[in-house]
């Protein structure tokens, strides 16, 4: 706890209210993993919990990357386009399938990322447009960037990462579900570092933060870059997924990854909440979509029926958030 | 910062981790169907996975792939046809395909999204013992058979009628459908081919997404810059909205125009051919049943039929385009769809002795 919230924290009754969305967040994920074991008949087998792995890693690391963002106080609408710039100059870059460009198209996709972020973190926290407003056109920037890189469909990503990405160790771990251990270890070590922190406190309360010397600017602009960064390893997991590059891959992981974090119990006004969250609220999301698959409801009721759960799902989440945050108004919390 | 461990964050993981490993020795079966070595007995269960709804042209191959199914059904050789059919992007179709592989079915029949994006969990169901078919687009997956028309000889048709329509040094605007999507270029470089040999000049060339609305606006704008045009290449979707923006410049018995198999327009062609009995057009079909042929392909290969040398071209079986909507065969042909909806297209399938040819 930094020292805006020192005090909150120590209550013991703020401190179990503080716990309502996770509670709420790890109730959804026993009900959906259970239903899903229970309808889905081949859900403990390599394949079964690759399949579900493969398909949950990228929303879940765009979801992380939302995650900052909100947490700052922000949020981003050009996440997807990000996904799909960095994942388009990864593979055009490693295409051909020669494993010794992989190295060199992964950075570039990285750093693609990461200047896209740092364009929107400037627009947003230098020139003080709407964040809302300002993500939204540069997903238009993003994304026509995108088109121009590779125009159509097309390119081919290496054997070592598709095939990497379906590895299977100790019977029932698949590579996705490490990658994703590894994304929340990651998150726990940028929460604990002072940066961490600042998210937090300037997510809250921008003004006390700034009376607090805190480099208000300088923190958005971080969120922002960290969260393009983020995106950009999202693209290289949908890389690895299809194996193939499409200049529109990513573009609706943007509304998935809100509704991820939602579930997850991070406040969208910021300063509350956490990655670990949302990579559960994206492991909902896709059970959810899997489940009403399995439980046999008619093709085209199944949007339908996907909405209303989602809805309850997050409306679980947010009632259970809105009242912690009734018990301590001030109060950041981790997840 | 405090050091108040934080729990909670931990103890979800590791509800989640018990809840897992609690259960994970209990059901140890590897998925994917029964149908994996060779030649099975059945009954079959068939996935489809479709990626993208809200068009009749999709309706109508579903329908006509649910009533074929109900024919198998009858026979004991299928048992269910299980349906995976939204609005997604590539991972979205991805998951469709996922979520069929775990349901165990023996074939999925695709409508892809992508020529490319899907080739990796094609490969899975391939791993999974699942036979996976292609139709409408074909994909480049050696996983794959792909049922699909040719869309080169689906173009070349409307182009050597409409270069016939214009003569050698007869100029032409074209309204293809999207750029760079795989189903276009191949119609494209079909048409050119035809365009080029005949002495045909292309002088604009724009897309309009497969959308009448869209190729309404289109057309009008390629009329206005280039007033002095024989002919106008339209993909079919589009066809009725060229039609119309003609109509609007009062130039349709003037420039010639190729027309599609679709109730819609063929309405208007009929109108057309009362006022004017020299007014001409052309239909190709692009038959939306072409799920039903690849569901009699499938059920041919589940039962261990191998194709003959011949069938295949690579891993593509070609299926024969329906009978042109023609000038000389209008009235028959309309006559024959006149009570459907104006977005019926024109169809037709391989009957199963048809499929029987195609195997050893």
């Amino acid at each position: 706890m930094n020292t805006l919230t020192a005090r909150a924290g120590t209550s013991v009754s703020n401190l179990t209210r503080a716990r309502m969305p996770m509670v709420a967040t790890t109730v959804l994920l026993i009900v959906t993993v259970t239903a899903a074991a229970t309808l889905q008949g081949n859900f403990f087998t390599p394949y079964g919990m690759t399949a579900n792995f493969a398909t949950i890693l990228p929303i879940a690391t765009v979801a992380v990357a939302q995650t900052i963002i909100v947490l700052s106080g922000g949020i981003d609408l050009s996440i997807g386009t990000i996904v799909t710039l960095s994942s388009v100059v990864t593979v055009r870059l490693m295409d051909g399938g020669d494993p010794s460009q992989v190295p060199l198209a992964l950075a570039a996709g990285l750093a693609t990322g990461a200047a896209c972020g740092l364009f929107n973190g400037l627009l947003v926290a230098v020139l003080r447009l709407q964040p809302i407003v300002a993500t939204f056109a540069t997903s238009f920037v993003f994304g026509g960037v995108a088109l121009l890189v590779l125009s159509s469909p097309g390119g081919t990503v290496p054997a070592v990462l598709t095939g990497g990405y379906r590895q299977v160790f100790a019977y029932l771990v698949p590579v996705p579900a490490l990658l994703l251990l590894v994304l929340w270890l990651a998150w726990r070590l940028l929460r604990a570092q002072r940066i961490g922190q600042y998210l937090y406190a300037v997510g809250g309360n921008a003004g006390a933060s700034y009376a607090s010397a805190v480099p208000v600017t300088w923190v958005r602009v971080f969120a922002y870059t960290a969260g393009g960064t983020v995106a950009a390893l999202a693209g290289v997991a949908l890389l690895a997924n299809s194996g193939s590059g499409d200049p529109f891959i990513g573009n609706e992981l943007t509304l998935g990854s809100i509704a991820a974090l939602v579930i997850g119990g991070t406040r969208l006004r910021g300063g509350a909440g956490g990655a670990g969250g949302s990579i559960l609220g994206a492991i909902i999301l896709t059970l959810i979509q899997n489940l009403v698959f399995f439980a046999g409801v008619p093709t085209n009721a199944r949007e339908l029926v996907n909405g209303a759960i989602i809805i309850i799902a997050i409306a679980l989440a947010g009632l259970l958030t809105a009242r912690s945050e009734r018990a301590g108004r001030s109060e950041g919390r981790t997840a | 910062m405090s050091s108040r461990p934080r729990w909670h964050d931990f103890s979800a993981l590791a509800a989640g981790a018990l809840l897992i490993g609690a259960t994970a020795c209990s059901t140890p079966d590897s998925g994917g169907g029964d149908g994996a070595d060779g030649a099975a007995e059945g009954p079959f269960t068939i996935g489809l996975s479709n990626g993208f709804i809200g068009s009749e042209w999709r309706e109508q191959m579903l329908a006509t792939l649910e009533e074929a199914v109900g024919e198998y059904q009858a026979q004991d050789i299928v048992d269910e046809l299980v349906v995976e059919s939204a609005d997604v992007d590539v991972n979205g179709q991805i998951q469709q395909i996922r979520n069929l592989i775990n349901s165990g079915v023996d074939a999925i029949i695709v409508n892809p999204n992508s020529p490319t994006a899907l080739d990796q969990v094609f490969a899975e169901a391939d791993d999974q013992g699942i036979l996976v078919l292609a139709i409408d687009q074909a994909v480049t997956s050696e996983s794959v058979t792909n049922v699909v028309i040719d869309q080169g000889e689906w173009a070349a048709a409307n182009a050597q009628w409409l270069a016939d329509e214009v003569g050698e040094g007869g100029t032409i605007i074209a309204v293809n459908g999207i750029d760079g999507h795989p189903a276009n270029e191949a119609r494209w470089a079909g048409a050119t081919e035809v365009f080029d040999s005949a002495g045909v000049e292309v002088v604009a060339n724009d897309f309009a997404q497969w959308d009448q609305a869209t190729g309404q606006q289109v057309t009008q704008n390629l009329l206005a810059s280039h007033p002095d045009v024989d002919g106008i290449f339209v993909q079919d979707g589009m066809a009725l909205g060229a039609f119309q923006a003609l109509e609007s410049e009062g130039k349709v018995g003037d420039v010639a125009i190729t027309g599609e198999a679709r109730v819609g327009f063929m309405k208007r062609w009929a109108e057309q051919r009362e006022e004017d009995a020299e007014y001409s057009s052309i239909g190709v079909p692009n038959p939306p049943a072409g799920s039903v042929s690849a569901l009699h392909v499938a059920v041919r290969m589940l039962q261990g039929q191998e194709f003959t040398s011949d069938a295949l071209d690579g891993n593509t079986l070609y299926l024969p385009i329906p009978e042109t909507v023609t000038d000389d065969n209008f009235d028959e042909q309309f006559g024959a769809v006149e009570g459907e909806p104006d977005t019926y297209a024109v169809d037709g399938s391989l009957t199963p002795e048809e499929a029987d040819a195609y195997f050893q």
